[in-house]
């Protein structure tokens, strides 16, 4: 019975869930960093993107690969890097964060096993007003980040 | 327990000779210099898996030095891969002029044969040493390098290491010759490697 109550709750919270802040949000090109052998952690990157009026804050990532879930940044301090959990990581109304290497991203820490290229790892993520949005990050082996697109020709059109 | 404290004092006195350096500036030239002088470098002996390895045994190639720790979980695999991407620029030739050594700052968790699988899954020709706590503190120092412990409750084994992220790069001739900063293109490592490998 208490069974049965407790999923009554669950389900009463996951539709209450439905409709709130992920919905104005959209995320693009989630991937997770394949990790190096003996490597115990690795990272998941995306860009998450803002659509509504409102600031959002995702508050918490999980997923069922590491057994710790945190949420990174780096801190560059005269050439240290320095890496550090973060309490959570803002998008701005019509916004968008960047979870790239080296900057923000979702630390995924004690692998219970070693992944492979290809694998997809699903990624919730929770955000301030307990909605939750589900992002399906495909590993890929670690490479350079790609060169920064070629500055807009100025053009002077009137 | 009393290396313990040593470590700690080490890191102190690291930590405040990097605060002085940046922070401290009695006089500032009108014009910044023109090159900032490069750190001393020079030959070091470490543990690979296969034995001792020596600066030394790669005269008369480019080789690139980065230090760092398998442990690091975003920076040193965003530089490796960076760098090895560099490598996959050049021909066959070249790569048998090219050398690169990993160099584990964090020997306690980082044995050479874990080191071993950890850089060939970027490059095959990456070398992964490590040393004593005092030969590496040594090393870094001639090199320039930071790095010091953090605490981080969830680390493996509680702890992460902040260290600075630039590639050396070592001459022909073994002496240090530029940096090649954190996670370059790719282009800029194929580059920097050519340079020195067809300077006279």
């Amino acid at each position: 019975m208490k069974k049965l109550s407790m999923l009554i709750t669950g389900l009463t919270l996951a539709t209450g869930v439905l409709a709130g802040a992920a919905d104005q949000l959209s995320v693009q090109d989630p991937y997770v960093r394949l990790a190096p052998p003996n490597a115990p952690a690795t990272g998941a990157f995306m860009v998450i993107r803002n659509g509504g009026d409102k600031d959002v804050k995702v508050l918490k990532a999980d997923n069922p690969v590491s057994r710790v879930t945190e949420l990174h940044t780096h801190l560059n301090e005269g050439g240290v890097m320095k890496m550090r959990p973060v309490a959570a990581i803002e998008v701005k109304a019509k916004g968008e964060a960047v979870l790239k290497p080296g900057g923000l991203h979702v630390m995924m820490i004690d692998l219970k096993a070693p992944m492979k290229e290809g694998d997809v790892v699903p990624i919730t993520l929770t955000l301030d007003d307990g909605s939750t949005k589900q992002v399906d990050a495909k590993v890929v082996r670690p490479m350079a980040a790609p060169a920064p697109a070629p500055m807009p020709m100025m053009e002077h059109k009137h | 327990m009393s290396e313990r404290i040593l470590i700690a004092i080490a890191a102190l006195l690291a930590a405040l000779i990097l605060g002085l350096a940046f922070f401290w500036s009695p006089e500032l030239p009108e014009r910044p210099l023109p090159m900032a002088a490069l750190p001393p470098g020079g030959d070091f002996t470490l543990q690979s898996s296969t034995g001792p390895v020596s600066l030394k045994d790669y005269r008369g190639k480019v080789v690139l030095v980065y230090f760092g720790y398998t442990y690091c979980p975003d920076i040193c695999p965003t530089a490796l891969a960076a760098t090895a991407d560099g490598l996959k620029q050049l021909t066959a030739e070249e790569l048998t002029r090219v050398a690169m050594l990993f160099i584990s700052v964090d020997p306690e968790r980082d044995t050479p044969a874990r080191l071993k699988d950890y850089v060939e899954f970027f490059h095959p020709n990456i070398v992964g040493v490590t040393g004593s706590s005092e030969s590496l503190a040594e090393i870094a120092k001639r090199y320039g390098v930071f790095y010091a412990r953090q605490k981080v409750e969830t680390a493996g084994d509680g702890y992460v290491v902040d260290h600075t992220s630039d590639t050396y790069v070592v001459g022909p001739d073994g002496r240090l010759l530029s940096k090649i900063s954190h996670a370059s293109p790719p282009d800029q490592v194929a580059a920097e490697i050519r340079k020195r490998l067809n300077q006279p």
